[in-house]
Parts: structure tokens; sequence; C-alpha cells
């Protein structure tokens, strides 16, 4: 029987209000209560400006979520000169904007993040990829996975959140589907056993291929436990964006065996969204990937340029040609009402005012198949091209709260040059804490790599064009400009 | 970087004064006489002082006449060398010195490498050195290892010293002391300052961050003698950039970059034990301090250390990092 895509949100928003109160509940409020048609960008919207969100949440979801949206979602630190002037039509877009610029909204002393690499192995050979060692050798056994979760619900001077995310990493995580639910049960009986407070919210996460989406034991475990499931395939955009990265050993393209299992997919996640990586060659393909994800019913598409240093002179002004014709397409279609896309934000291109790390390294924890503890799985040897690996401990003897100090006092200002500290358009310039490490001219998380200076000015560029065109279109003032 | 000093360990077997462990000597290398003339050489052209580490051996007299040619320190094992104005002397607490083997040491400086284990005898130990010291530099070796019930000790040792100083008939005369008497006196960050200020040559005629790295790894050199040493990432020595140290007072700390590398990965980030020994020790020099005020009212005294709240700064910074407007304000030139 084909359930309603509005009952499953109702489902899950219950389920989340009973459990967890967090803006990932909030998000689901905004979740348009139609069931998805193809192609949206021909679906006429009501004018945002006569249909405030606010009415919409009044008529299609319960009192409890009422209150749930409500709830004030935590601005980042650097979100002020982005306020939206109270237009609550495009409260969508600045709530999943501060998801998505946010590395994790549950850092916020809310919940631990516990990654387990479960595998090293994935079917697929993606060209962009930072594994670099991937392989078949190291998997994590149970015993492994038991003792970690005995340790970490022990240590309640290290864990002194009340929720966890256990995450399951690959590699391809669906590929030890049994182990993973051998780790869930074990976590909720221990977690009920020792009164832990996690046991009252938790939730397990994936990042997948999707190639194995539909089987039977994944669907099985998906069932078991759809109220606490995060599931994000990676689906890159157009069939060619998709093909030219994420290839098989033999290169062949793996689109078809993914875009299939999209319709089950949003079924049981109506809200899903994925994570669009654009390395060197994918530049051309930016706009037409976005539009092709929103098609396929993905709303939320997080997108964003390798770390690495792939980029060549003229890059910057060919991605930013992109970005500013999917930016026309966005208001064109009036594409903004339902969808949203991570390189438009109402918070880049600002100076610093904050002084806060961009990354959550160190917050959260990954665990590799011998028990070892890490600040997050691109510090494992499998991630890393220049440099061993940076354990924090292991399952054995605890944290080593010495190693974590750095992690957790690491500031923008210290491992900025000054340019980038002094630079004026500074907001929403990433960086991946893991890729500084391996990258850095010495032993060090404290050095910044700096490859993506001129496409994230790219990016502002475009992002600027966006909101003052936008702003123009609706006459109202959606950003507050320093 | 402004090179003021030079330290030059003449032997792998020369005695080790800081942190880092007193290896067993399966090495006796002599760095060549002809490094050696060239590191005198390069400090004489570039204003170097220079602090040579002896072993516990003598040396070829072409060594001490290459010596002669530079004003210098020796830093030497204490029982191994005679008594000379230009000598730092090394105790390890393993063989502390019995009273009787001071007598005839007057107004010297010395430095105690005090284990772990003998950490309850330090006051006792004090006794015996204070009347023949001017300077007592105190490390605690196997501080890693510091747990609560350690601290507990190190707190109750320096309470007793302070009253044994207090009570003391010769409180006029009492040596510099730098886990004590060097915050009373300071403003200011006081560190080690290695990579900053000074630079280690090494028996293999290379330099180094400090003996410590040599010992610790002597293929971590920085490459032949020379002033434009590249270090890469140097900016993390500097106090600017240690998100824990810029916001502390406890100025007397000795911040030492290897124990900072070995225990946290990082040179710029201090142990929880180096924070907090620090701290004990700021502790004991503000309540001494106060008590001085109180007995001698006929001094002026313009020095005072705020109480704390906290003891390891990193409890103030986790999560709540310096403003960069204050980073600025502080370290403008």
């Amino acid at each position: 029987m084909k359930v309603p895509a509005w009952v499953v949100v109702k489902k899950i928003v219950w389920a989340l209000a009973k459990e967890i109160a967090v803006p990932v509940a909030v998000t689901v409020v905004w979740v348009p209560v139609k069931v998805p048609v193809l192609p949206l960008a021909k679906e006429a919207v009501e004018d945002p400006v006569k249909t405030p969100v606010k009415l919409l949440v009044k008529d299609s979801v319960p009192a409890v979520v009422r209150e749930l949206a409500k709830a004030p979602v935590k601005p980042d630190a650097q979100v002020e000169h982005g306020k939206l002037n109270n237009y609550s039509s495009f409260q969508m877009i600045e709530t999943k904007d501060v998801l998505i610029e946010k590395t994790n909204t549950w850092e916020e002393g809310k919940a631990k993040n516990i990654t387990f690499i479960v595998t090293e192995d994935c079917q697929l050979q993606c060209k962009y990829c930072y594994l670099v060692g991937k392989n078949d050798l190291h998997k994590m056994d149970f015993e492994t996975a038991k003792k970690s979760i005995d340790y970490l619900l022990q240590d309640r001077k290290y864990f002194t959140e009340s929720s966890v995310i256990l995450d399951f990493i690959g590699g391809e995580p669906f590929i030890e589907i049994d182990l993973i639910d051998q780790i869930c049960d074990y976590f909720k009986i221990r977690a009920y056993e020792t009164d832990h407070p996690s046991f009252n919210s938790y939730r397990f996460s994936f990042s997948t291929n999707g190639l194995l989406y539909n089987d039977p034991k994944v669907q099985k475990f998906i069932t078991k436990n759809l109220s606490h499931l995060s599931i994000q395939i990676t689906i890159d955009g157009t069939k060619e964006k998709h093909n030219l990265q994420r290839v098989y050993p033999s290169g062949k393209g793996s689109y078809d065996q993914v875009v299939k299992n999209i319709p089950l997919w949003i079924s049981q996640f109506p809200n899903a969204s994925t994570k669009v990586t654009i390395s060197r060659d994918d530049l051309p393909y930016i706009k037409d990937s976005v539009l092709h994800l929103w098609q396929l019913g993905i709303k939320e598409v997080n997108i964003n340029v390798v770390f690495e240093d792939v980029w060549e002179t003229g890059d910057d002004a060919f991605f930013e040609e992109q970005l500013v014709a999917l930016a026309d397409e966005i208001i064109t279609h009036k594409y903004y009402e339902q969808y949203s896309c991570s390189f438009f934000s109402t918070h880049i291109g600002f100076p610093y005012k904050e002084n806060m790390n961009w990354c959550g390294a160190g917050k959260m924890l990954a665990i590799d198949h011998e028990g070892n503890f890490f600040p997050c799985n691109r510090f494992v040897n499998y991630s890393l091209q220049n440099r061993e690996q940076l354990v924090i401990g292991n399952h054995t003897d605890g944290i080593n709260q010495n190693k974590l100090r750095p992690f957790l006092t690491l500031d923008m200002f210290t491992q900025s040059t000054p340019e980038c500290v002094a630079c004026e358009v500074a907001t929403g310039c990433a960086w991946c804490q893991g890729a500084n490490y391996d990258y850095a001219d010495s032993t060090t998380i404290f050095q910044r790599a700096t490859y993506l200076c001129l496409m994230h000015k790219a990016r502002v560029r475009a992002n600027n064009y966006f909101w003052n065109k936008l702003e123009k279109k609706l006459q109202k003032t959606l950003r507050t400009l320093p | 970087m402004v090179l003021k000093y030079l330290l030059v360990l003449l032997s792998d077997s020369s005695v080790s004064f800081c942190y880092e462990p007193t290896h067993a000597k399966e090495k006796h290398d002599m760095i060549s006489l002809e490094n050696l003339k060239n590191t005198v050489v390069f400090a004489l052209k570039n204003n170097l002082k220079v602090n040579f580490l002896l072993p516990d051996f003598t040396l070829d007299a072409s060594y001490y006449a290459c010596m002669e040619e530079i004003g210098h320190v020796k830093i030497v094992p204490f029982h191994s060398h005679p008594i000379t104005d230009d000598a730092i002397y090394v105790i390890d607490s393993n063989r502390f010195p019995k009273s009787e083997e001071l007598v005839n040491y007057t107004q010297q400086n010395f430095i105690v490498k005090l284990h772990k284990k003998h950490l309850k005898k330090w006051a006792a130990f004090l006794k015996i050195l204070l009347p023949c010291s001017a300077r007592i530099n105190l490390v605690l070796m196997d501080l890693e290892h510091y747990d609560e019930s350690d601290y507990t000790i190190y707190e109750k040792q320096l309470e007793k010293i302070s009253n044994d100083l207090i009570h003391s008939p010769s409180q006029n005369t009492v040596p510099e002391l730098n886990f004590l008497t060097d915050r009373m006196d300071l403003d200011q960050m006081n560190n080690c300052q290695a990579g900053l200020q000074h630079l280690t040559v090494a028996p293999n005629g290379k330099m180094y961050l400090c003996p410590a790295f040599y010992r610790e790894d002597p293929s971590d050199d920085l490459g032949e003698i020379r002033t434009d040493i590249d270090i890469k990432n140097a900016r993390l020595l500097e106090l600017k950039y240690a998100p824990i140290c810029r916001v502390c007072d406890a100025f007397h700390c000795k911040r030492c970059v290897y124990l900072n590398k070995k225990l946290t990965n990082e040179i710029n980030t201090p142990s929880s034990q180096q924070c907090i020994s620090a701290h004990i020790e700021r502790d004991a020099s503000r309540k001494l301090l106060e008590k001085l005020q109180k007995i001698h009212t006929q001094f002026k005294w313009d020095k005072s250390i705020p109480q704390l709240d906290y003891r390891d700064p990193f409890e103030i910074v986790k999560g709540n990092p310096q403003k960069i407007s204050e980073i600025n304000l502080t370290f403008q030139k």
C-alpha cells in the first residue's frame, strides 16, 4: 500500500516530538504537506508573502509540533549579519541554511556524535573520495563495538550529553548491516541497563552510497528503527555528473543502481537530504545537477567543493558562472519556496566577528576496527595521505584527555593566516580539520589549508547576486549587511 | 625569532637538565671539535650567549680551550664537576646530595630533577640545598603521570616550604626559586622560549628546538647551524598562537614545547599536568606573598597575585575562544 508522504512526515514528527526536541524536528515542520509532484518547478505555489509558513504549520501538523516549531533554532555564531527580518516565508531557507552551514546542529552540547567505522570497504571507487586507503581487511567485530559502547556509556565525565547520534560510516556501512543491527540493539539494551540519559534520546545515522538500500536486511533494519534513523544517500546529480565520479572499480558508473532506490528512500524519509561533492571535473554540471536532485524529490541539497589542492586558474570564474545560472533558475521558477541548496545562504561572505572553529572534530568521536578512538574519521589512516593517524584513546584505556585539549581549544584565529582573519568575505569559508592536518607543513591541526580561497570568493559573489536579486523581486530586505 | 643564546650538547651523554628522561647512556658520541669551533664562531658572530651541556667525564683539553673562546655557562652533573662560578649544577633526586657534600658550595645555581617518588621529600631536600644556593630551578619529572593525589602532595610540600622560608632566620637571603618566588616578580610570561630565543646544537652538529627534541628523535632536526632556520609553523611557538596560554597568568610556567608535543601532539597546547602544576605553584606564590606582606608592613608592596577559581585555564577557553579583538589588543606591537 502506498502511504502518502505527509502521513510518514507526521509519523516521524510525532516520534521525534516524543523523544528528541532538536532542530531536526523543527525542519520537518516546513515540509509541504503535498506529496511531491514532478516536476515541482512547474507547480504553482501561492505567493509566499500572502501565505506565511505559520499558516502551513497550523493547518498541517499537530499542536505539539507547533510548539516545537516555536523553539528557536539556535543561530550560528556567525549568522548575525544574515537575519531575515521576520520574513517568515523564508524561514525555511534560513532554517535549513543554519542546519547545513553548521557542521552538526547536535554538537551544541545536546548530542554526542559517535562514529563507528564498521568497514573500510566499499563497492565503489569514487574518484574524488578522500578515503584514499579503502580496503577489505579492516572490519569491525561485534566485541570491539560492545567494548566501545560499554566504555562510552560508563565515562559520564566525557559523555556529558543527554543525547547521542550513533553514526555508521565506511567505506559503505550497509555492507555490514548485520553487525550494525547488533550494535544498535546492544546500545539500546546497555543504555537502558545503565540508565543512561541517551536511552531516551538517540539516533542512528548513515551516509550510504545507496546501492544496498533496497536489500531486505537493510529494509528490515530501517523498519525496525525508523523513528530513530537519519539516512543520507549520496547521489551526485545528473547521470553524467554522478557517473563521472561515483564509479565501480571497473570504471562503470553507479547512477542507475542508485537512482532506482531514491523513490523508496524518499517515501521513507520525505525530508531526506543528499550531499553533493564537487571536484574540478564536475564544475560544468553544478546547475543541472542541483535541479535534477530537486526533481528527484530531494529537497535539501548539501553541496561543497573538495578541500584538496585541485583548483586551477579560472576554475573560480567557471564556478561562479554555474552558481549565477543556478541562482537565476531558482529565482525565476520560485524554487526557493520549497528547496534549498547550501551554496546559497544568508550568512556567508561577511567579516569574522567570532573566533569559533568551523569543524566539530574532537567534540565527536570515531572508532576504528581495533577500538581506537579518533577526533573524527578523517584522522584515521585510511583517510590520510601524508600523516600518521591521530589516536586519542581506545576502548580499553579510554579517552586521553590531553590529546583532546588541542581540539577543544582550537579556534579560527590560531589556525588561520592573518589574511584569512582579516578577510572581508570570510564567513562561510570552510575547512576540514583532518585535511588541514594531512596537508600542514608540520604535524599539527593548527594550520588551515587555503586551497579553497578563490572558490569561496566566487561563491560569495554568486551568493550576493542571489540574495540581492531575490530581495529586489520580493521587495524585501532579507539580509542585514554590515 | 630573535635568537639570544644557544644550548650546546657536547656529548650524547651530556647532562639532561629538563623534562626529558635521563636516558641510559648507550652512546658517548662527542661533538666534533670542528663542529664545536663552528658553533663558537657562529655564536661570536651573532652576539649569542652559549650554555654548554657537559657529560660526567672529563673532556679533552682542546674542548675546554675552545669553550673558553666565548663567554658561557656550563650546565653540569652535580657529582662530576668542580666548584666554579660559571656552572649550573644539575641534581637528580635519585642521588640527592647529603649536606656534607654541599659544604663548599655558596651562592650557586642548581637545577633539581625531582622524580615523582621523591615528591614527598621535596621540602626536606630543599632545606639541605637552600643555604648554598643563589637560585634553584625545580623540574618535576614524570609530570605526565601526576594525578590528584600527587597534586595534593605537591600543594602540601609548597605550603611547608613557604612556612619554612617565613620562619627561617635568614629570610632576607632566600634564593630565587622558580616554583615559588619567580611568579612574585613577573608581570608577563617568562617561559622556556625554545625556538624563539634559543636553539640547541647537538653532537651531530645539527640544530634542534631543544635537547629533548634531539634525544627523542635525532631525525627531527632543523638543519645545519645558521641564523635563518626554517621552523615549520614557528608561529605556534608564540604565545599569541597558544589558545590556552595566552589567557593564562601563571607567568613562571615553563610552557615546555617538548612536553606539549609529547602529551597533546601540539607544541602550542599544554597538558593538564603542566597547567595544574603551574597553578599550584602560582597559588603557593600568592599565599606566600600575602603572608610576607602581612609580616613586613614596613615595605611598600606593589605586587599582588589575584586568587583564581580554576587551576587549569583550559576550562576557561574550552568552547569559549578568546575574542579576536582581545587577542589583537593584547599582542599589538
